[in-house]
């Protein structure tokens, strides 16, 4: 690549070559997920909160935890963890060679109280 | 809580728990050592969690986060989702490309990418304020302790828990230890578990898994006490809870000490199946912390005790309070303020560290004194770091809020200028100097705006709470930064072109 095409310019929503348009896909599709589930669930519980009042809301437990506490409290942290998971799964699989291929800053830990 | 009484066991716990710490530390200091203090064994993806886990565990997550639960029910689930969802920026916008970028710390980072001094210079002030204030907050949850442990009131507490800290750091850093970060994961999260099933066990719950039977704790408050869970907005509204929860998450994303994780570790594989661990390790605090705020409030109520909404100080104890009011024996509730102490000591440790490594290496010789010679640089940050250590006691002695609610805002602050400033220097290879200083100046402003102007300007502090302003304000910061970059003159073609092919590399095919 010449200093003409870096002139090009390139950007999360306009990403160059082949492996950074796929690297890109995989984030905003990570990404989505991420926001659907933190905001979907909030406003399930506010739609349910704001509609059927407190009766349904206060029956809607599992295992005596509360419906929200649930999709919020316990299952999101592990959405995070599961698409990290993925996100990780894919990388290995198409970066693998050209991203690891360009390790050029190997630090090990003794090393890091110069600078 | 000061009643005068010394707690005779969990002090000893206490005093054995960091004595372990400094004396594993020796045992293997052979290995490696370092003035930054955020070295660490990089043994395998466990072990790389491990240590993101034990850096990431502050005062503010063992025993701010129960203290919010306690206080504001269902919306310290912000805080829950908030500093476990900033990981997934982390990673996939930010956490292998930091690596490829070949820096140490934030300032250095800034100063490469926008190939500018001043930058560099104003990132190291901003990293050292969220320093400050951080430490405000964990100083505030030693003090909380010390005034437990010691049964004396909250102002000596807190000059006797800044003495301590600060002596910590003085003798470990003596002797030589090493943090051993694997080893203070695991007790971490021994001292804030075990306790739990011993509750939960006692009251009769389902105590192999204690972050679900806590539930049955909600419904007894909510049968026989009338306390209400169920629902979730009715003192809050939708937008303060996103504000917060988005802006912690900018926050996690731009923290300095928790970017910091990124620059030295051996490779990017394993740096990022290494944040997988680490939001394992840190979601089992937070899967946990909820149900000591619950047990609290139970506690209180079946002993007929008021609920002490109105202080920030009982919030912040209550994971001490739910252990004392449930019966544990002393040697447990030493366990839980162990864990407390050593969390809130190795977060003030680290940050102070880097804070007066940043001050000597990026202020000192640029600012003040700009030929000097190593050895004053290593005096300079000997004496900063004393000079912070005050500094964030004298801070401490002010009420200002519940220990999540400080820690929160110094999120505000790095989401609202470290965060836009990395993420856009990341993904915008047009993304200039005067851009990103514009940018950090904006997120400074915006962020003590509420402080300083909030009374004036009641809309101000609305739009930009004091705990949650990154919401609103780091997409505005980036609009700024867009629009002065493209306004000025691009960078070097060399830093796009280093941006291009060597960060992401982007070759066209």
């Amino acid at each position: 690549m010449d200093e003409t095409s870096a002139n090009k310019g390139f950007s999360f929503f306009k990403p160059r070559g082949a492996t950074m348009r796929d690297e890109v896909r995989v984030i905003k599709l990570i990404l989505s997920g991420w926001l659907i589930a933190i905001v979907g669930f909030q406003l399930i519980a506010y739609y349910l909160e704001a509609s059927y009042s407190v009766l349904l809301l206060k029956n809607l437990t599992f295992f005596n935890l509360p419906l929200q506490f649930w999709l919020t409290g316990q299952f999101l942290p592990l959405w995070f963890i599961i698409l990290c998971v993925l996100f990780n799964i894919w990388m290995d699989r198409h970066s693998a060679q050209s991203l690891e291929g360009s390790l050029r800053f190997r630090i090990k830990a003794t090393s890091g109280e110069d600078e | 809580m000061t009643d005068g009484i010394v707690q005779l066991v969990p002090t000893a716990i206490v005093a054995g728990m960091f004595a372990l710490f400094i004396f594993s530390g020796l045992r293997k200091r052979s290995s490696q050592a370092t003035e930054y203090g955020f070295s660490g064994s990089y043994t395998g993806r466990v072990g790389i969690g491990a240590g993101i886990a034990s850096n990431w565990m502050s005062a503010g997550s063992f025993l701010g986060l129960a203290g919010v639960f306690y206080m504001k029910g269902y919306f310290a689930m912000a805080y829950v989702v908030g500093w476990t969802g900033g990981y997934v920026l982390l990673l996939v916008l930010m956490a292998s490309q930091i690596r490829r970028f070949g820096k140490f710390t934030a300032p250095d980072f800034v100063g490469f990418r926008y190939e500018s001094e001043t930058a560099r210079t104003l990132a190291a002030l901003i990293s050292i304020i969220i320093t400050v204030i951080y430490c405000v907050a964990q100083f505030r949850g030693i003090a909380l302790l010390v005034s437990w442990l010691f049964g004396i009131a909250y102002i000596p507490a807190v000059i006797v828990g800044a003495s301590l800290a600060v002596s910590f750091v003085v003798v470990s850093g003596a002797l030589g230890a090493n943090r051993n970060q694997k080893l203070q994961y695991f007790v971490l999260i021994i001292t804030f578990i075990l306790p739990l099933m011993l509750l939960t066990r006692k009251l009769g719950y389902f105590w192999i898994l204690p972050q679900f039977g806590y539930g049955a704790a909600i419904g007894e408050l909510q049968q026989q006490f009338g306390f209400n869970f169920s629902e979730p907005f009715a003192s809050t509204t939708l937008f303060e809870w996103f504000a917060l929860c988005f802006t912690l998450m900018f926050g996690t994303a731009g923290l300095p000490h928790v970017l910091s994780r990124f620059y030295m570790v051996p490779g990017i594989r394993d740096a990022r199946w290494g944040v997988v661990w680490g939001l394992f390790f840190i979601a089992l605090i937070y899967w946990s912390a909820p149900a000591y705020g619950v047990l609290a409030r139970l506690f209180e109520a079946r002993n007929g005790l008021p609920p002490q909404v109105g202080s920030a100080d009982a919030a912040d104890m209550v994971v001490i309070t739910a252990a004392v009011l449930g019966g544990l024996p002393a040697w447990a509730v030493g366990l839980l303020a162990a864990g407390g102490m050593s969390a809130a000591f190795s977060t003030v440790a680290g940050l102070l560290m880097t804070g007066s490594a940043s001050f000597s290496f990026d202020i000192y010789p640029r600012l003040i004194r700009p030929n000097a010679s190593e050895l004053d640089k290593s005096y300079a940050a000997k004496g900063f770091f004393l000079v912070l250590a005050a500094i964030v006691m004298v801070l401490t002695l002010q009420p200002w809020g519940m220990i999540a609610e400080i820690a929160a805002f110094a999120f505000a602050l790095a989401g609202n200028t470290i965060f836009p400033a990395f993420l856009l220097g990341i993904w915008w290879p047009r993304a200039n100097a005067a851009g990103a200083i514009c940018g950090m100046l904006t997120g400074l402003m915006i962020s003590f705006a509420p402080l300083l102007a909030g009374d004036r300007l009641p809309l101000l502090s609305h739009l930009f709470p004091l705990t949650s302003s990154a919401f609103i304000g780091a997409p505005l910061v980036m609009a700024v930064m867009i629009v002065i970059s493209l306004l000025t003159s691009p960078p070097s073609a060399a830093i796009r072109l280093f941006v291009c092919r060597d960060v992401h590399n982007c070759h066209e095919e």
